[in-house]
């Protein structure tokens, strides 16, 4: 199997380092293009689509192997491997902040940095756990998105490309910009929002930075305080800024704050 | 409307033209306004969404942001799709949530926003534009349910099927164990039957009957061993032609030569029938030869069989093309067959309906199985006095 195709891998930019960018939920690799760039004078910059997302083999996506985030950290592996990268700087937005992180878990020497955006080890509320949602919360999302009527046009997009004698109103839609199937969505977002992954923070020991946004309703200030908590060599930074997506709202300062987290941590040349 | 061009064009002042007040347009659109901070704050609001909300002003401005108003559901969608697409494109459309209204109870709308960005390219301001699509969503929901049983049929359809294929598979082999015990049965009682076909010649032989009604009962007996002989050879036959044509392929065969060989051997001698064949419209069949000759030799030999005494046999055998199917006809004027009676049990193995004529029972049985295995029927017209028609009807040819 071509991995690079199935996960619609795109190498550009110079450097012995590489840096490879995983999205998260309900946008695809794209998400990354207004801080990628800079990065692509001194790095071998990385970009790819998780399997269900933007332009990788939706045909790939079976339900039950991709039931665990681990199944995705597999394949952001597989990727370095059919590339030959080691020592990368792997920065991961949201879910694929954690995808990121247990890939690092896995193969250590791949990975020389991690750069978690935004990142969550549990959505839901715990015992002495403050994830920012109930379990009703995320089971209305995902009866919302079992109706479909999120994101609808790209739910009637399958019902389009079944009429085959309007091919290019199929091709547009599937374009559409982080266009997801609705199916598949769905399901992403049941093993995104009712995953547990606070188990698996003790065994990162790659040097990680988090950014955390100060409003962040997805990823609380709480969260990101407890993931610096029980990571064990991570740095914390705060932007001041709402929402979840501080590398769209404000991307001089989470560039800013990568290039200082990558200057501070002695790379590992090979 | 403000432009000075716009009004020179005016060709009439007609006072309505000028009447539409753009503020009030505002408030009061078919649709709901806001604009927000790019955190989603809101700024200003139109009394359209004021309205279908429940709430005042003060309530949502500078305290409310724009994704408060939505379902959980929503807002995670809000944040983690409608945001980055914002910032990345600069503006979503047509996207469909649910507000919360004051009241807890919802409202399903579509929603359009635009970024806009100030002189240094930050974001300044996101307006959105709300239609309510109640009863659109009613539509769509309708679809959905539609889409969900349509879904759920056609698992129990493919659910049906599948057992359907497994009783098939099944019968199939019921079938063929079937065959297997008539074979073994025949075979086993071959062997006891002929001893005792030996025994009884040799008792003939050697015995000496007192009784004077001992001969006739000494040909009764033979008559019955000869009937359960010609039983069991009929049984194995069928299966072991069974297992024969599973080994032949189809081939073409012609139809002239077959029948006046079969015909050579049903009256070796001098002809006490007379035959007339037509093989005209269809010269060959497509079929495995051994089912030809056992189906023809079958048919060729009852008509001889239940010939009517009182008048020299005729048989015609002929074929014809019906719809394109060919069809092979074998008409006697024979006895005939109560088919009204018999019809239903004709096919049957071991029927027998003329018990003064020696048989088997296995003849049309035989046939009939050799055309279905063929992929064609057997139609049959008879009148009793008069003679039968047995007419052949195989698959299409190509």
């Amino acid at each position: 199997m071509d991995v690079l195709k199935r996960n619609n891998v795109t190498v550009s930019g110079a450097g012995s380092q590489a840096m490879v960018f995983v999205h998260g939920f309900g946008c695809n690799q794209q998400m990354w293009q207004l801080i990628a760039p800079d990065f692509a004078a001194d790095y071998r910059v990385v970009l790819l689509d998780l399997v269900g997302a933007g332009r990788s083999d939706l045909a790939a996506y079976d339900p039950t192997h991709y039931s665990s985030l681990d199944a995705h950290a597999e394949d952001v592996l597989a990727v370095l491997r059919a590339l030959h990268l080691h020592d990368v700087v792997l920065v991961g937005h949201s879910v694929g902040a954690v995808i990121a992180m247990l890939a690092a878990i896995e193969e250590p020497d791949r990975v020389a940095q991690l750069v978690l955006v935004s990142p969550s080890p549990r959505y839901l509320n715990d015992v002495n756990y403050t994830g920012g949602f109930e379990p009703a919360d995320i089971n209305e999302l995902l009866e919302d998105m079992g109706n479909n009527y999120l994101g609808w046009s790209g739910a009637f997009a399958p019902i389009v490309m079944s009429h085959s004698d309007r091919p290019e109103l199929a091709a547009e839609l599937n374009s559409s910009f982080c266009s997801t199937d609705p199916a598949i969505a769905q399901h992403f977002a049941r093993v995104t929002f009712l995953g547990d992954n606070r188990a698996d923070l003790p065994l990162v020991h790659t040097p990680s930075l988090i950014i955390q946004c100060a409003h962040d309703v997805i990823a609380p200030a709480a969260v990101g305080t407890y993931m610096h908590r029980h990571l064990p060599d991570s740095t914390l930074v705060v932007l001041d800024t709402s929402g979840h997506c501080p590398h769209l709202s404000m991307p001089q300062a989470t560039r800013a704050a990568i290039q200082n987290f990558l200057r501070s941590t002695p790379t590992l040349q090979p | 409307m403000s432009d000075a061009a716009d009004d020179e064009q005016l060709p009439e002042l007609d006072l309505r033209l000028t009447a539409e007040n753009l503020d009030e347009f505002y408030e009061h659109a078919p649709c709901g306004y806001c604009s927000c901070l790019p955190d989603g704050t809101l700024i200003k609001v139109n009394q359209t969404l004021l309205g279908w909300l429940g709430y005042s002003r003060p309530e949502l401005v500078a305290h409310m942001a724009l994704q408060d108003l939505f379902t959980i559901g929503g807002r995670l969608h809000y944040e983690t799709h409608c945001v980055p697409l914002l910032l990345l494109q600069g503006q979503v459309r047509e996207i469909s949530y649910l507000l919360r209204r004051k009241d807890k109870t919802t409202l399903p709308v579509l929603m359009s926003c635009t970024l806009l960005r100030d002189a240094d390219n930050q974001p300044l301001v996101v307006r959105a534009t709300l239609f309510d699509i109640t009863e659109r969503h009613k539509y769509e929901a309708e679809l959905l349910r539609a889409k969900l049983k349509a879904e759920e049929q056609r698992e129990q359809l493919a659910l049906a099927n599948k057992q359907l294929q497994r009783k098939n598979e099944q019968l199939t082999r019921i079938n063929a164990d079937l065959d297997s015990f008539v074979y073994t049965a025949s075979h086993d009682l071959r062997q006891p039957i002929d001893n005792m076909a030996g025994l009884f010649t040799e008792l003939k032989r050697s015995a000496t009957f007192h009784d004077p009604a001992a001969g006739r009962m000494v040909v009764m007996f033979e008559e019955a061993l000869q009937q359960i002989l010609d039983t069991i050879g009929g049984l194995t036959a069928v299966v072991q032609q069974q297992r024969e044509l599973e080994q032949v392929p189809n081939e073409a065969v012609a139809l002239q030569p077959i029948t006046e060989e079969i015909i050579q051997s049903l009256q070796p001698g001098t002809a006490s029938a007379t035959f007339t064949l037509d093989f005209g419209a269809v010269p060959t069949l497509q079929m495995a030869r051994p089912s030809l000759h056992s189906m023809l030799f079958n048919l060729l030999s009852n008509s001889l069989k239940y010939a009517d005494h009182g008048r020299p046999a005729h048989i015609q055998v002929s074929t014809a093309l019906v719809d394109n199917v060919p069809v092979l006809s074998v008409e006697d004027n024979g006895r005939g067959i109560n088919l009204e009676r018999h019809g239903p049990e004709l096919f049957q193995l071991f029927r027998r309906f003329h018990p003064d004529v020696a048989g088997s029972g296995m003849g049309l049985y035989l046939v009939n199985r050799l055309v279905h295995q063929a992929g064609g029927r057997v139609e049959v017209e008879s009148r009793v006095g008069r003679g039968t028609t047995f007419r052949i009807y195989l698959p299409k040819a190509h």
